[in-house]
């Protein structure tokens, strides 16, 4: 960790206030006392980007809306539900299940804790009472979510089962499932709880097995939709077009309903998903006790270098004000590593009084499954007072309303961030979310900008099914689970032109029908295709990680774009915090192994990456969006020295090119513009890689992805200018008119550039107001890049360049 | 841009597949020639039926090729003939311990190929081949699946057939054949006929009765140790899918022939086999040619309760040879026990620990077994002492070494407890 200037106390002009801005009545003393320190007092105030606080908001209390009755309910049913205390449907609960009796797809967006599961379990057990044939197939995306869901289930259909003759099978089905078991619940199970990777891999290829699951299936639920986004929400697509195919089979036609967590776009994700129409249930009629929203900027430190006192330490301190008040909290941080650091400190914190640091825990993947029920357990239960987690506590794992969350670091995307905030939150009391900003680029424009989260629409999610890799992969699994007809149609391109590749390269043969009836399309290949696709990434083509230390273990797996800039030789690999070198990289194997090892350094790779453009969809100037060519290389790599970020030393590397067709979305700077800058080279050179690498942050920010889906370049983008090879966004030289390319970082695309190109606009805006607004000097990891790497006149150049853009086009409004 | 099949097809790799362009060895008279591999190009327009001697069964609009052979009683496949395997009139009397369970004597033999091992809905069966005894032959009939569209048809057709036998003859068919077959039933939305249907699984009994645990359990080597037979320019069986798929592409059945020849022999040497094996049960112990025949029809009729023969079986197995001795004498032991016939067991438990060659877990089976003995039957503390203390010396798991000592330290006491110490026995 960077050194800590440590203080004992919060800033102190907020220290012994007399409460007066928050009122008392009707919360929780303690928490009104805790927010009065934070606000000062002042409740109602304008956002202060330049403070210690930068925003407060609060969001009413609300009142429980009830629905109407729903006919179709079964009787046995609702007496459960009034044994355990559920008098009626709320609103959304009462609108889902009526949509899903009716058998029309919905999708669910609510808060966290508001009796989403009542929803699709109504439903569902309702139609298995009423015709025991029913079967239901729930997806979620970790196998823990599936066994939260099972223990749930379990006791609902237990008292249902006393209710009536019927015993209803519930039943998880995963790579955890023994053989043995797998023969009976494919016969008992009337619920069977899986995931995607399941279902592709196991279920779907074995279909004949659970014919009678697929002849009477007439619900499929998918929880926690928003999470299939990208390249597993264009798999998923994939699994489901193949599942629906498979029912149409059997004759059944299953309706789908979908939870969400708050994202622009649900109805357009589940229908993008499934491809069908879907019916939308967004407002909650839980009831929601008060909840307060805290943007905290920890101060800077340095001025000119833009460094701030570490999110980390905040955090910490502000944890201990809720929980020295006996107020019970959840703090999120980024990282295993950070959760461990943090959790270490609280516990720290409250060395004296014995007992209270069992009181204390953390919480991860990794852990042990004993070990994490037990944890959420005594969060339900009271005894565990704080708890320090990943996001793997902001999926929907039960464990009950707590007082507040605190959260090192902006989680990257606004869903995120609500889902987290959500885990505070009694239905009847007062709760805070406080959000601590790191000092990363999307950390301090959220929290500088608090209207972009609080009032935006949160982000979209964007997936692309017809991306042609992963079509292929699809079609293959299709045609092995049940022949195509020559007249078929699958996904959006012509699916009999990738048949006909199929055709040529020996994987299926077609057949005439008689008659002038349809053909069919002959698998003939020996192999299992599900085998050869892994839904989490785009190619299973990947690298896996060889712990030599003691024997031989993989210890990980990285994917194949990113494997030679990770794993290159003399490489440092981390896991949990656990350093280890790379030894030798056995490129054509697909193999890095690796050895443990005490550094006090990372590593950083140097990367060659030149982009051509081979065809351009749309040009609207300045922004272009299109199909290019992207080579990259790795050649060297930096050491760079953990806490102050020292670079220490340096080393060539020789590894083969790595090609990829994608589509990007570009920037193109003007000659003229470019021309007409007054000044020297090098710093208009430096003003583009400054530009670059805040638009890079920006458009992460704008298309709700990962840091890796997206790639940067400069360039001219035409085929023949070979000096243009740039470095990790540094161009060796800079073209007349440079070219700033934002692509996919897939084979094929994933989707983004064409929404990047739509908000064009939007994204030079953003980014203007990304640098214009950053406190530090001449540029900082914040804005255009740290300074070390951008020179002096990056944040300049590159501000000048936006503006010039925004008057040739008139797009721009200068920004206060 | 690219047309999209020309982006598809810098995505998609060939699919590789073992021996695809041409089987390696064999037969070379019976290929076509290798450059109209390519699909359509070099389409045959031979008739299937015309190259691999069968007809051509019509059922609606699709069709599939059936071919029949015939073996005559005197035909030999090695050193043993059809005659000599015919099953009596009423059939095999003890056949249905083979089954597992009772039935009657009409069975039916069947082997498939396959397009792939992995299972799953696109793995299927291209050829049945079934087989069975009827009026002094063995018959062979084969269904060749000849377009996937005619794959219903084709398992109604082997339903027919299946439809009147008593039990269903594998090898392997618990875990492969039939698993794969009941999925193409399922997927055809069939009912299998073999759900029910008694099965003799000859892969178990032949491990049982002609094999140690480590030898090769292939088919293929029991015909040549057992039955003497050799084949020559047999396809090996990597190479059987890729020959189907060749022809599924290019409509030339001549790579087909040594596959149906293959599964011919596959079906003719499960019937020797299974009629060995029936053979060796009706007629008992004094037909068994080994010890461990002996000990494996003991074992069958052990199972089926036929306890008498079970011993005379153990005992014959013991005396036979050295190699099956210790599991015999410990079949032997376990099953007198099981009689409560004490005496005897002890003496078999005593034959065994006196072997110079007895495994040790075996050792230690006996010694707790005679330990047992002495304590609580023969009330002969030191000898049951002596016993224990022996078998400590055995490696063995630490909930066992427990036991032992606490019977060791139970042994003590009542020694104490009882007269001045004896001497030691042994």
């Amino acid at each position: 960790m960077p050194p800590e200037p440590q203080e004992a106390t919060l800033p102190p002009q907020q220290v012994d206030r007399v409460p007066r801005g928050v009122s008392t009545k009707g919360g929780d003393p303690a928490l009104t006392l805790v927010l009065d320190r934070l606000t000062g007092g002042a409740v109602e105030r304008p956002d202060s980007p330049d403070a210690w606080v930068t925003a407060v908001r609060r969001l009413p209390a609300r009142e429980a809306q009830f629905g109407g009755d729903v006919a179709g309910i079964d009787d046995r049913l609702r007496d459960v539900l009034r044994e355990r205390g559920i008098q009626g449907f709320y609103t959304h609960q009462a609108a889902a299940v009526a949509h899903a009796l009716a058998r029309h797809n919905v999708v669910i967006t609510t808060p966290t804790a508001s009796g989403k599961t009542l929803c699709y379990n109504a439903p569902v057990l309702s139609a298995v009472l009423r015709d025991p044939s029913t079967r239901a197939l729930y997806l979620f995306p970790t196998k823990a979510l599936a066994q939260d869901q099972l223990a749930e289930l379990h006791t609902l259909s237990d008292q249902l089962s006393r209710r009536s003759d019927l015993e209803i099978g519930v039943f998880t089905y995963d790579g955890d499932t023994p053989q043995d078991a797998r023969r009976a619940i494919r016969g008992r199970a009337h619920i069977v709880l899986s995931n995607p990777d399941m279902v592709h891999s196991g279920i779907l290829p074995h279909h004949p097995r659970w014919a009678k699951l697929f002849e009477n299936l007439q619900f499929v639920i998918i929880d926690e939709l928003h999470a299939y986004r990208g390249v597993f929400g264009s798999h998923l697509t994939n699994v489901l077009r193949r599942l629906r195919r498979i029912c149409r089979h059997y004759g059944s036609n299953p309706t789908f309903i979908c939870s969400s967590a708050t994202i622009a776009n649900p109805r357009e994700l589940a229908e993008a998903l499934v491809e069908q129409p879907f019916e939308l249930v967004s407002e909650s009629g839980a009831p929601r006790g008060e909840k307060w929203f805290l943007f905290v900027n920890p101060p800077v430190v340095n001025q000119q270098l833009g460094i701030r006192r570490s999110y980390l330490a905040e955090t910490r301190r502000l944890a201990a004000e809720f929980l020295k008040r006996k107020l019970q909290v959840i703090v999120f941080a980024q990282s295993r590593l950070s959760t461990e650091i943090l959790t270490t400190y609280l516990k720290d914190d409250f060395e004296g009084p014995p007992g209270i640091r069992d009181q204390i825990r953390g919480y991860r993947g990794g852990y042990l499954p004993q070990r994490r029920r037990e944890i959420e357990k005594g969060l339900r239960e009271g005894s565990v007072r704080a708890v320090v987690s990943t996001n793997a506590l902001e999926l929907g794992i039960d464990i009950g309303a707590l007082d507040a969350c605190v959260m090192a670091g902006y989680p990257g995307t606004i869903a995120a961030t609500w889902q987290r905030a959500g885990r505070a939150g009694r239905r009847s009391g007062r709760s805070a979310a406080v959000l601590v900003a790191s000092s990363a680029p999307l950390d301090q424009f959220v929290v500088r900008n608090p209207s972009y989260f609080f009032d935006a629409a949160p982000e979209r999610a964007l997936i692309n099914p017809d991306n042609l890799h992963i079509l292929v992969d699809h079609v293959k699994c299709a045609a092995f689970e049940l022949p195509f007809t020559t007249s078929e149609q699958y996904g959006r391109h012509d699916v009999q032109e990738v048949l006909g590749v199929l055709q040529e390269s020996g994987f299926i043969h077609r057949a005439d029908g008689e008659e002038g009836g349809d053909g069919i399309w002959q698998w003939t290949n020996e192999s299992y295709p599900a085998d050869a696709v892994s839904l989490r990434s785009i190619s299973s083509d990947n690298f896996v990680v060889i712990d030599m230390t003691d024997g031989s273990d993989v210890i990980g797996e990285t994917s194949f774009t990113s494997g030679p800039a990770t794993l290159h030789e003399k490489a440092i690999y981390l896991v949990e915090g656990v350093l280890y070198q790379v030894e030798k990289l056995d490129f054509e194997g697909r193999k890095a192994y690796v050895r443990r090892i005490d550094c006090d350094y990372y590593t950083d790779a140097i990367t060659y990456t030149k982009v051509t453009v081979l065809d351009t969809f749309i040009a609207d100037a300045p922004g272009s969006h299109g199909e290019v060519h992207v080579s990259s290389r790795v050649v060297g790599f930096k050491k760079i020295k953990f806490y102050t970020n020292e670079n220490v030393g340096s080393g060539e590397l020789d590894l083969p090119e790595q090609q990829m067709h994608t589509s990007a979305y570009w920037l193109t700077i003007p000659a003229t513009v470019m021309a007409s800058l007054p000044f020297a080279p090098d710093d208009r050179r430096d003003g583009v890689v400054g530009l670059s690498f805040a638009m890079r942050q920006v458009a992460q920010l704008l298309l709700m992805c990962d840091r890796q889906d997206i790639g940067i370049s400069i360039g001219s983008g035409n085929e023949g200018d070979s000096p243009d090879l740039t470095r990790t966004g540094e161009p060796v030289t800079l073209s007349d008119e440079p070219r700033i390319f934002i692509y996919d970082n897939y084979p094929g695309g994933i989707g983004f550039s064409e929404p990047l190109f739509a908000m064009d606009d939007e994204l030079r805006r953003r980014t203007r107001d990304l640098i214009a607004g950053c406190e530090c000097q001449n540029g900082c990891p914040t804005c255009v890049g740290p300074i070390g790497n951008t020179g002096p006149m990056a944040k300049t150049v590159a501000l000048r360049i936006l503006d010039l853009i925004g008057a040739t086009h008139g797009a721009m409004e200068p920004s206060a | 841009m690219n047309s999209i099949a020309d982006r598809l097809r810098r995505i998609v790799r060939p699919a590789t597949a073992h021996g695809v362009g041409g089987p390696q060895q064999g037969d070379e008279s019976e290929e076509p020639d290798p450059s109209h591999g390519s699909p359509q190009s070099g389409r045959s327009h031979m008739d299937p039926a015309a190259i691999l001697d069968g007809e051509w069964t019509q059922a609606g609009s699709h069709r599939f090729l059936v071919v029949d052979r015939s073996y005559a009683p005197g035909h030999r496949h090695g050193s043993v003939s059809i005659a000599d395997s015919l099953p009596p009139e009423e059939g095999w009397s003890r056949l249905g311990l083979l089954a597992g369970t009772s039935c009657g004597g009409k069975l039916l033999f069947v082997d498939l190929e396959t397009t792939g091992i992995a299972g799953g809905a696109g793995s299927y069966a291209f050829l049945v081949g079934c087989g069975w005894f009827d009026r002094g032959r063995f018959h062979v009939r084969q269904y060749l699946l000849s377009s996937f569209a005619s794959e219903r048809a084709l398992l109604e057709a082997v339903r027919d057939i299946a439809g009147d036998v008593d039990a269903v003859v594998t090898y392997n068919g618990k875990s492969f054949d039939l698993p794969l077959i009941e999925t193409r039933y399922s997927l055809n939305r069939l009912t299998t006929p073999f759900a029910d249907m008694p099965h003799v699984d000859m892969l178990h009994h032949a491990r049982r009765l002609w094999h140690g645990d480590d030898e090769g359990h292939r088919l293929s080597s029991l015909e040549t140790s057992l039955l003497g037979h050799e084949r020559e320019g047999d396809v090996p069986g990597f190479e059987i899918p890729a020959r189907y798929f060749r022809y599924v592409h290019t409509g030339d059945a001549r790579p087909l022939g040594a596959v149906l020849e293959h599964n011919r022999l596959d079906l003719l040497s499960l019937a020797l086999l299974t009629a060995r094996a029936a053979q060796l049960l009706d007629e008992g112990v004094t037909s068994a040619a080994t010890a461990r025949e002996a000990l494996g029809i003991g074992r069958l009729y052990e199972r089926a309760g036929m306890t008498s023969d079970a011993l005379a079986c153990f005992a014959r197995a013991a005396d036979m040879g050295p190699g099956v001795c210790p599991d015999a004498l410990y079949a032997h032991a376990v099953l007198l026990r099981r009689l409560r016939r004490y005496e005897a067991a002890a003496s078999a438990w005593q034959r065994l620990l006196d072997l110079d060659d007895c495994p040790s877990r075996l050792v230690r089976e006996a010694a707790e077994a005679l330990a047992v003995h002495y304590e609580h039957r023969l009330r002969s503390l030191p000898s049951a002492r002596h016993l224990a203390m022996r078998s400590l010396l055995l490696d063995m798991t630490h909930a066992r070494r427990e036991a032992i000592e606490h019977r060791v330290a139970r042994l003590d006491r009542k020694l104490a407890r009882s007269e001045p110490a004896l001497p030691a026995l042994f």
